[in-house]
């Protein structure tokens, strides 16, 4: 219900998903570790590894805590706003790139050629990127990678995972991060620059982690559940929101059976012809 | 158009009678007048303000079982009716925490569409001056004569199926009372923030 949270949480979510680099082979050294660990205590099908995972989440938090927030401030005092925006929307032009070769793995041609036309007009009248002209000419900045690539072609999501530094994640998450990192340019720009990125990353999402903290009863459970939904809400490009009935559960109460847990009920025809992308990392006030 | 307006006014007292986009559509209405007094009116005001729309247009009674899933029939009677009390509370003190003010936001309808389960879906977006459109999507049931909310799904994601994560997961690993504490906790400091 509350007002802001979709924005927030998603790009606060999201905030480590982009700042992958050097730590995916931890990450996998971490996957191979849980699976062989915290799958007794259990409480949710899609996050068998839950106590390892709360373990990670409790670092990443502390991580942030001790180091990324109090570097995220000064940088927030140092720059102006106007050079926040500006480097997140170089970095965001950047990332097109990546947007547009998942597009034509998906066969989204139509909104391949939006996407393309998209990062010609920010690299060029938008100053090499520094300025985002086209979505005031209505290309908007669409989210597509490749771990939404592997879901159209329909591998699944897998269990879920709180790697080191780079956060929520899935079993499908960490092959789909590994093909981003690649077709980012901004992966071959060195150090200095992926350390800009980082910072203005988290300095971007600092409104988002403060809701994060506002707005749930257990963090963890809270990230955990918006990632999820909203990685399944962008792999089918938002047409399986409307489906949360919970009708099951009401039926389960009503008559006291024993059956439990909400199913997915598919909309008898989708009426809803409007797509629509969360946006990633908008800047927050 | 008209004949909404008229309908409206005569339902005013309560959500007798309206449709389910009528229902959205009025208590989105009342949250914007909030919104637009809502400094004045401060967390109190706002409180008092949202109290009876949201009781008016929402389940709260259902939503709080719905959100505790399974749990539900672990609980006593009594500490059922404590959920419940205690979730109605939370849910209007969200509301009066997170819509404080006012800065232009405009609520438009999309489309609205009926579930096989005879619930419906009505398609909503709130728009906000300067930055991207959030949508809004409510999921609706009939209730006596009357359509309640019992979900809102906010740029695909749905704010039932997160509470009942958070909910269910607290009963399990930490039991009722540390709920309430919670629970309790939250809604203090959505009063002072």
């Amino acid at each position: 219900m509350p007002i802001k949270m979709p924005i927030n949480v998603n790009s606060s979510i999201n905030i480590r998903l982009k700042v992958i680099s050097v730590s995916l082979v931890m990450a996998v050294a971490l996957a191979a570790c849980a699976t062989t660990t915290g799958v007794e205590h259990a409480t949710n099908k899609d996050d068998p590894y839950e106590n390892v995972n709360r373990a990670m989440y409790h670092f990443n938090d502390k991580l942030d805590d001790y180091l990324a927030a109090p570097v995220s401030k000064v940088y927030n005092k140092v720059t102006p706003q106007f050079a926040r925006t500006g480097v997140f929307n170089f970095f965001s032009n950047l990332k097109n790139i990546n947007v547009i070769v998942n597009d034509a793995l998906q066969a989204k041609f139509m909104q391949g050629a939006r996407d393309s036309g998209r990062f010609l007009l920010n690299s060029t009248l938008g100053l090499g990127g520094f300025v985002d002209v086209a979505t005031d000419t209505g290309l908007d900045l669409n989210v597509e990678d490749f771990d939404q690539t592997l879901a159209v072609w329909g591998v699944p999501a897998g269990s879920y995972l709180v790697l080191p530094i780079i956060g929520p994640s899935t079993m499908r998450g960490i092959p789909g991060a590994a093909f981003d990192v690649a077709a980012n340019p901004s992966t071959y720009l060195g150090v200095p620059i992926q350390l800009v990125s980082l910072l203005n990353t988290r300095a971007t999402a600092e409104g988002s982690l403060k809701f994060i903290d506002e707005a749930s009863l257990d963090p963890y459970v809270f990230t955990r559940e918006s990632f999820l939904q909203w990685r399944n809400n962008l792999a089918t490009d938002g047409k399986s929101e409307s489906s949360m009935d919970f009708g099951d559960d009401l039926d389960e109460l009503n008559s006291g059976t024993k059956q439990s847990g909400a199913k997915i009920e598919p909309a008898p025809q989708d009426i809803s012809k409007t797509k629509h992308k969360l946006e990633l990392l908008a800047p927050l006030q | 158009m008209m004949s909404m307006l008229t309908t409206s006014a005569v339902f005013a007292q309560d959500d007798v009678g309206l449709t389910a986009k009528q229902v959205v559509e009025k208590f989105q209405s009342e949250l914007i007048a909030v919104m637009k007094d809502g400094k004045k009116l401060g967390y109190a005001g706002r409180y008092e303000k949202l109290s009876e729309p949201i009781s008016n247009s929402h389940d709260l009674t259902k939503i709080a079982r719905i959100v505790v899933g399974k749990e539900w029939e672990k609980l006593s009677e009594d500490q059922q009716q404590k959920l419940t009390d205690i979730f109605i509370r939370l849910s209007i003190s969200s509301y009066a925490h997170n819509f404080k003010d006012y800065s232009g936001e405009s609520f438009g309808f999309d489309s609205e569409e009926e579930t096989t389960r005879g619930g419906v879906v009505v398609h909503t977006h709130l728009v906000i001056p300067n930055d991207k459109p959030v949508k809004f999507d409510y999921m609706l049931k009939e209730k006596g004569n009357s359509w309640r909310i019992i979900n809102i799904i906010a740029n695909g994601v749905s704010d039932l199926a997160l509470k009942r994560s958070e909910y269910t997961t607290i009963l399990q690993r930490e039991g009722f009372e540390v709920l309430m504490t919670k629970i309790n906790e939250k809604i203090d400091s959505y009063s002072k923030l």
